[in-house]
């Protein structure tokens, strides 16, 4: 589970796997990349740990989303690379518009003001 | 989600365990080092970045394992993990582990090859098209008490003529001379072949068509030197030239047209094991001898109409028969009944073949028994190392499936081994049987029966496994480490194993006790047979078939030479008397042409005609196979064809139709001629059995024109008829360069050979009760040897409280004769139960035979004392000392 109680991240589940596949669609990555990216573009809120993301890698590669190969880091090391498929791009459009029905769903919840007439 | 690309990654992962668990430790190594190295460029301590790393590195092998259940095959990989170890556990217990496996191929072996000679021969339907249609047709005569022999000519032809019901009915030779000699075809030398006599409807009948040629038409059954051959005789002979058809084969000095060859594969039903190495058409040309209205000797099957039953047929053939009673006045009686030809190839053989499948499926029951108390035992033994692997952290689940593999390897082992058990068994079984049971040489392995045997063996391997691993999964394991492990001695559920084990050691004693029985029903049969007085002496005769080819021996030649090879054996050193039959002597019926006195009291009356086994004889046949002359004498040189026709009667004929009066010289019919009664010999019995029948014997010299009779040579030795076997040959070889000395044998084999089936059966159920012994000894030692253990403690009191040695084995030893005498209960129960089973397999013996049932517990309680007293004198042995500390 990708939490920092601390900062009052709490991340849903499967969340994970849509950050992870955004942050691909940027541009392929390795794993610690990935975390990386993630917690600088949460503002340090979701801190990703190796527990939660490699298992999530694995299965994401199961479901065929996303794709690996083994290369070379600038500062040539070698890193295991992931690379968004085409299922997985459309996977990430999937769950990014189930993602803004449901905060759109939410947020209209809470800044509600009035009881709905009913129809 | 795609599930191609789901099942392509698990694969690849299961594949690549080794690599991808490499690739993992490099991708965690190197997240770590970035995560240090990123901490290092925020200018964090480097004390700290090492408490740090120190920290995360704790986490890595959490996260390798989240990672290893995410690949989906972690079940695989744990399932592969725990074969290897169940390999390593079952390799440190050598002894269970062969005793297991040995056992359970045993059982599956056994079984899949009895119950695949059960298929091949009662189930398999027979191998032509629509075999259901198929029937034997028999001759019945009411007046001569013949219920069911061979037709003649003249009824075939009427039947095949007259009977609507029929698409086709084939006439077939199976019961006169059968072999044939092929020379001088391509340089090769002589050989002799199976030929079958047929009619042309033969192959119609069977719906088997020729593979190339025509078969034989109306023409050849008259003037017929048309040949048929297999296709295997094809091949050797001519290596499938399909230019060998219209040129000539020469068998027994004739020319023979071959004209067709069969199809590879195919075997005749009647003749058994169905080898057949040609065809060549019956002799149906009227007018001929043998074509006469009372020469017996036609084998009739027929193909039904479509829609014509059985029944039906029959109704028709009856009427038929009145017909032909008014046209031959003197055979009204004679009759013929229908039988479906599948009953009636597999016959008899079926009641040997049932009680195969008992004592098999017996031994099946046996062996999952003993699988099943060897794993309880063993299990129970475990119960230490189960708990502690449980204390260890093992989950529940995760023990139960180790011991289900384990339970797993062990009946996979036991099934490989059970199927080189099964193929082995076969061939004994095809060796043992394939002469004397029909259809048995088409034996192959069935996997539907294989399937079956290992389904069953291992389904009672793992739910006994499972047993104990529920119990360790239950068991509380400071409790069991703290005791003396195992079974906990105050634990109910070990109380109730041990009643299990002994019921089921029960079921084993009992169960060998029915094939202890069984087996020796079977062996009191064969020894009465063997002690029977048959009327000849078989000892050291050597007999061998000769056959004289037509081409260059006319009947004036085959008379003088069978007379001249006789004189010419008896001359060699060691050999007594020598001579030749129609038919040995105890292996079956053979010339029932029946006999009627013409003088003595009974002449003109209706008690004068009585059947007989009529014979032709040559040399001196009477001294070769010792039966005695006990009033006139024996055939000489002066018994020619010009002389008036002689016949020596066996004794019980002359009391029969010459009663009161001197049989010699007296005049009687038989064998179409009539004749001058000249010796009375002593009876003999018509099979291997004692059957008594009456008997008149002619000499081959007068009968010679009779037809081509192939006598069976008869040579009586001092010693033994291996040692004369080659001046034999050599006496052959020089009466005629191509006369050939055909099956070679002694007269004792050649009557054993029609006890094949009994011998078959014995031989099977004895190595299936010595089984069934061995392994109800071993589940008997192995619960008394358990329970010894178990008792230890109990034991180790009772010697510290003064018991002697001589009470406590006396105790073990009443405990395991008190399971043989309940198991032998059971078991006498089952054999009486069982006897109706056994009842046509033995000869003079009955089936609840006191003395063998005897026997049979005797040898029980022997093996099962023995089992009993190792664990009885250990359990003697305990010493107070360290099994109470």
């Amino acid at each position: 589970m990708t939490v920092d109680e601390d900062r009052g991240g709490e991340l849903v589940q499967g969340t994970l796997e849509m950050l992870v596949l955004k942050t691909l669609a940027l541009e392929p990555m390795h794993g610690w990349g990935i975390a990386h990216r993630i917690e600088a573009m949460s503002g340090r809120v979701f801190l990703v740990t190796q527990g939660s993301l490699y298992p999530a890698l694995v299965r994401m590669k199961r479901r065929g989303w996303i794709s690996s190969s083994w290369q070379t880091t600038a500062n040539n090391r070698r890193a295991r690379y992931y690379a968004l498929t085409a299922a997985g791009e459309r996977q990430l459009s999937e769950q990014r518009a189930a993602w803004q029905r449901a905060t759109s769903a939410v947020s209209a919840i809470l800044g509600a003001r009035t009881v709905p007439v009913n129809a | 989600m795609s599930l191609f690309s789901d099942v392509v990654e698990r694969l690849r992962a299961l594949a690549f365990r080794r690599q991808d668990e490499r690739d993992l430790d490099n991708e965690l190594r190197f997240h770590l080092e970035m995560e240090a190295e990123e901490m290092r460029r925020k200018g964090i301590a480097p004390q700290e970045i090492r408490r740090r790393t120190v920290l995360a590195l704790g986490g890595v092998d959490r996260t390798k394992e989240e990672v290893r259940d995410a690949t989906g095959v972690r079940w695989l990989s744990d399932a592969w993990d725990d074969a290897r170890f169940a390999l390593r556990v079952l390799r440190q217990r050598p002894t269970f582990t062969v005793t297991a496996v040995l056992t359970l191929a045993l059982g599956i072996g056994g079984t899949t090859a009895v119950f695949s000679a059960v298929d091949a021969v009662l189930i398999k339907p027979l191998p032509y098209g629509q075999p259901g249609r198929l029937v034997r047709l028999y001759y019945v005569d009411t007046r001569r008490k013949i219920d069911g022999s061979f037709v003649t000519p003249v009824h075939y032809l009427a039947y095949r003529d007259g009977l609507k019901s029929f698409e086709s009915l084939a006439a077939l030779n199976t019961y006169g001379e059968s072999g044939g000699d092929i020379t001088g075809d391509e340089g090769r030398g002589a050989r002799r072949i199976h030929v079958l006599y047929v009619s042309r409807d033969y192959f119609d009948v069977l719906r088997s068509p020729l593979a190339a040629g025509r078969p034989f038409d109306a023409q050849d059954e008259v003037s017929g030197r048309a040949i048929v051959l297999s296709d295997a005789l094809w091949r050797d002979r001519f290596h499938r030239d399909a230019s060998a058809m219209g040129r000539t084969l020469t068998m027994n000095g004739v020319p023979y047209v071959i004209t067709g060859v069969m199809q590879p594969g195919f075997t005749d039903p009647v003749v058994i094991g169905g080898a057949v190495d040609a065809w060549i058409p019956i002799d149906l040309a009227p007018g001929r001898i043998p074509s006469n209205v009372d020469n017996h000797y036609m084998t009739v099957i027929g193909r039904l109409r479509p829609g014509v039953t059985i029944t039906a047929a029959q109704a028709e053939l009856d009427a038929l028969g009145v017909r032909l009673s008014a046209e031959y006045p003197h055979t009204k009686t004679v009759g013929a009944v229908l039988k479906p030809l599948k009953e009636d190839v597999v016959g008899e053989s079926s009641r040997a073949l049932q009680l195969m499948l008992a004592a098999a499926f017996a031994v099946l029951l046996l062996v999952c028994v003993n699988v099943a108390n060897l794993l309880l035992v063993r299990g129970s033994e475990r119960g230490r190392e189960f708990a502690l692997r449980g204390a260890l952290g093992a989950g529940e689940t995760r023990i139960v499936r180790q011991l289900l593999m384990e339970s797993l390897v062990l009946a996979l082992a036991g099934d490989v081994a059970g199927l080189v058990v099964a193929q082995l068994a076969m061939r004994g079984i095809v060796a043992l049987g394939g002469g004397s049971i029909p259809r048995l040489t088409a034996l192959s392995l069935d996997p539907r029966i294989l399937g079956f045997s290992i389904l069953i063996s291992s389904v009672c391997a793992i739910a006994c496994g499972l047993v104990p691993a529920m119990r360790a999964g239950r068991s509380d394991p400071n409790e069991t480490l703290r005791g003396g492990g195992g079974e906990s001695r105050s634990s109910t559920d070990g109380r109730s194993h041990a009643r299990l084990r002994s019921l089921l050691v029960v079921a084993q004693v009992a169960l060998a006790f029915v094939l202890v029985a069984g087996a020796g029903l079977l062996i009191a049969s064969v020894r009465r047979l063997r002690e029977l007085d048959l009327g000849i002496r078989a000892e050291n005769v050597l007999t061998f078939e000769l056959h004289l080819p037509e081409a260059r021996y006319d009947s004036t030649a085959r008379a003088r030479t069978y007379e001249e090879v006789a004189h010419r054996l008896e001359a060699i050193p060691g050999v007594s008397a020598a001579g030749g039959v129609s038919k040995l002597p105890a292996t079956g019926q053979y010339n029932i042409w029946g006999a009627e006195a013409l003088s003595g009291p009974l002449a003109g009356t209706k008690s004068a005609d009585v059947p007989a086994e009529n014979r032709v004889v040559s040399g001196d046949y009477f001294k070769a196979v010792g039966i005695q002359i006990v009033s006139g004498r024996a055939f000489n040189a002066g018994d020619v064809p010009s002389a008036p026709r002689r016949v020596i009667v066996s004794q019980s004929l002359a009391k029969r139709i010459y009663p009161g009066v001197d049989p010699i010289g007296q005049t009687i019919s038989a064998g179409d001629a009539t004749c001058l009664i000249v010796g009375v010999a002593n009876d003999v019995s018509v099979d291997a059995e004692g059957r008594a029948e009456d008997f008149v014997y002619h000499p081959h010299a007068q009968f010679a024109g009779d037809r081509n009779w192939a006598l069976a040579q008869v040579v009586a030795a001092t010693t033994s008829p291996e040692a004369i076997e080659a001046d034999v040959r050599r006496v052959v070889t020089a009466t005629d360069p191509e006369l050939v000395m055909h099956h070679p044998m002694s007269l004792a084999e050649a009557i054993g050979r029609g006890e094949g089936q009994r011998t078959f059966t014995l031989r099977l159920l004895a190595s299936f009760a010595a089984m069934s012994l061995g392994l109800a000894a071993l589940g008997l030692f192995g619960v008394l040897s358990y329970g010894v253990k178990l008792r230890s403690r109990e034991i180790a009191i009772r010697v510290a409280l003064g018991a002697e040695a001589r009470a406590i084995r006396r105790m073990v030893l009443r405990q395991g004769m008190s399971m043989t005498g309940i198991g032998m209960v059971i078991g006498l129960v089952g054999a009486l139960a069982a006897s109706r089973l056994m009842a046509s397999l033995l000869f003079r013996v009955s089936p609840v035979d006191p003395r063998i049932l005897a026997s049979a517990a005797c040898c029980l309680f022997v093996v099962g004392g023995l089992a009993a007293y190792l664990p009885a004198s250990r359990a003697s042995s305990v010493d107070p000392r360290t099994a109470l500390q």
